[in-house]
């Protein structure tokens, strides 16, 4: 439960020119559920990015050696016009394209029920998931083959609130069973509060980092949204963590 | 014409096949008409090859591969639109192609023919079209993750060159089918096979070998065509490819209303 998993020193990242994030550290350990905060545009997406080597940062980020990671961007819809099955889209983790092995579908049909979907998806097309589906998809795509990490970017935009309980349920009892660590970035404070041990609260800049009740005090809930108060954070009786 | 039927009908089965293999990609990476406007740029290397006594084939293949990483080069390096580029750069060619090629040449440059080979050449063009499909098929998970998210592909070491493979294997395909297809019409043989099977496919994998089993048989069809008929090769291709399009809507209709 000690080991970290990622250290991250004073990462920037400057785009088109405009500096986008600033002087960023934290370090993440093996088993943590570590939510990013900050309200839009204030680089979240872009963290992750760099974390994953998409985006090209300056400073220092070093993963524990051989660690697997799974990631699900934000907003990612595949393209309608490309005739692609659930089925597939899963085979994409599977280096025997063309002939999957049985315990490939095995394995596929494990993660499919974790994440509460049947099987017979399949034979869907992607194309063809309502929101709430196609999120959970995601998640049993990016467990698929098990990895130490997964990254999420607001893995409950655009969908709605009931099936948006039941993703951060799915991802907190992975965390809690699988021992995977999760960095999660999120909108949310509620969710935040609920199921998150640390939190990393920026806006370009790193604001705070720590434990939500430690760190997420109205002087930083100021510094990170500004002056309207639009966050409120309900104590909430079910909180798990 | 015996010799020559079944050379050019060897040469379609082929060539049709690994044409429709990419064209699934090209289709789906919206290239379709970069891809036909590349297969232009075959003609300043005739002209050069017959300027020079050359064999026309080595020099479309150079030209085709180097436009091909120019192609590849201005879509990631310029901020301006890659089909504009890909327009001044291959009408120019055509132009320039159109100007030099001998008059008597110039048909056969443009609409193909049943060409006369020597054997080496026709085992280079069997064994590089053989080649390329089962290479197509040996990259098609990495070419279609890439190509429905880029960055999850490169999350999941995915390749970022997967671009100018595709373009770099177009080209060898544009180079071995240009003999008997026309540069103007090559780039309608890797788009064709594959409109049809999308029409008709019900997933990505069926969608890849049904392109390559089109290719193949609207190619072969086609020359078998233009022989009984004594026509050139390439325009009965497409016309073949067309026919098979209009008939494939038929499926689509009928998908859509089974939804």
């Amino acid at each position: 439960m000690n080991e970290p998993v990622l250290q991250v020193s004073g990462v920037s990242v400057v785009l088109d020119g405009e500096s986008v994030l600033e002087d960023i550290s934290f370090s993440v350990r093996k088993g943590e559920a570590l939510a990013i905060i900050g309200p839009n545009g204030a680089g979240k997406s872009v963290l992750l990015k760099a974390l994953l080597g998409l985006v090209p940062s300056q400073g220092s980020i070093m993963w524990a050696k051989g660690v697997h990671i799974g990631y699900v961007p934000q907003r990612f819809h595949p393209d309608r016009t490309i005739p692609l099955t659930v089925k597939e889209f899963l085979l994409f983790k599977s280096p025997a394209f063309w002939r999957p092995t049985k315990d490939f579908f095995a394995h596929l049909d494990h993660e499919l029920s974790i994440v509460g979907l049947k099987k017979e998806i399949l034979g869907h097309h992607v194309s063809d998931l309502s929101g709430g589906q196609f999120q959970r998809l995601m998640i049993a795509w990016a467990m698929t083959g098990h990895p130490d990490v997964l990254l999420f970017d607001e893995p409950t935009a655009g969908i709605d609130v009931g099936a948006e309980e039941t993703i951060y349920s799915i991802l907190h009892r992975l965390q809690k069973e699988r021992g995977t660590t999760v960095l999660l970035v999120s909108h949310d404070l509620s969710i935040v509060y609920r199921y998150s041990q640390h939190v990393l609260c920026i806006n370009k800049k790193m604001i705070c980092h720590g434990a939500p009740e430690d760190v997420l005090t109205p002087g930083d809930l100021k510094r990170i949204y500004g002056e309207t108060g639009f966050y409120h954070h309900h104590e909430d009786p079910t909180r798990t963590t | 014409m015996d010799i020559l039927f079944v050379q050019a009908l060897l040469i379609a089965i082929v060539v049709g096949a690994a044409s429709g293999a990419v064209g699934a990609f090209i289709i789906l990476r919206r290239m379709a008409l970069v891809g036909d406007a590349l297969s232009h740029v075959a003609l300043p290397g005739i002209a050069l090859a017959l300027m020079w006594s050359l064999d026309p084939f080595w020099m479309v293949l150079a030209f085709l591969l180097g436009a091909a990483v120019v192609v590849w080069f201005c879509e990631r390096q310029t901020t301006l639109p890659a089909e504009a580029i890909v327009g001044l750069l291959f009408t120019a060619s055509l132009a320039i192609g159109i100007l030099t090629i001998p008059d008597h040449e110039i048909l056969e440059s443009l609409f193909g023919g049943f060409p006369k080979l020597p054997v080496s050449e026709l085992i280079f063009i069997l064994g590089a079209a053989i080649g390329i499909t089962v290479l197509v098929f040996m990259l098609s998970r990495r070419m279609l993750f890439t190509i429905v998210s880029p960055e999850l592909a490169k999350v999941n070491g995915g390749n970022a060159l997967v671009g100018l493979i595709v373009l770099l294997i177009f080209a060898t395909v544009v180079a071995i089918g240009i003999k008997l297809v026309g540069t103007l019409l090559m780039g309608a043989l890797t788009i064709i096979p594959a409109a049809v099977a999308k029409n008709v496919s019900p997933s990505a994998r069926s969608y890849i070998v049904l392109s390559t089993v089109f290719g193949a048989i609207i190619a072969g069809a086609g020359v078998a065509g233009a022989a009984w008929s004594g026509v050139l090769p390439g325009p009965t291709i497409v016309l073949v490819g067309i026919a098979a399009f209009l008939i494939s809507l038929g499926f689509l209709g009928r998908r859509r209303a089974g939804q």
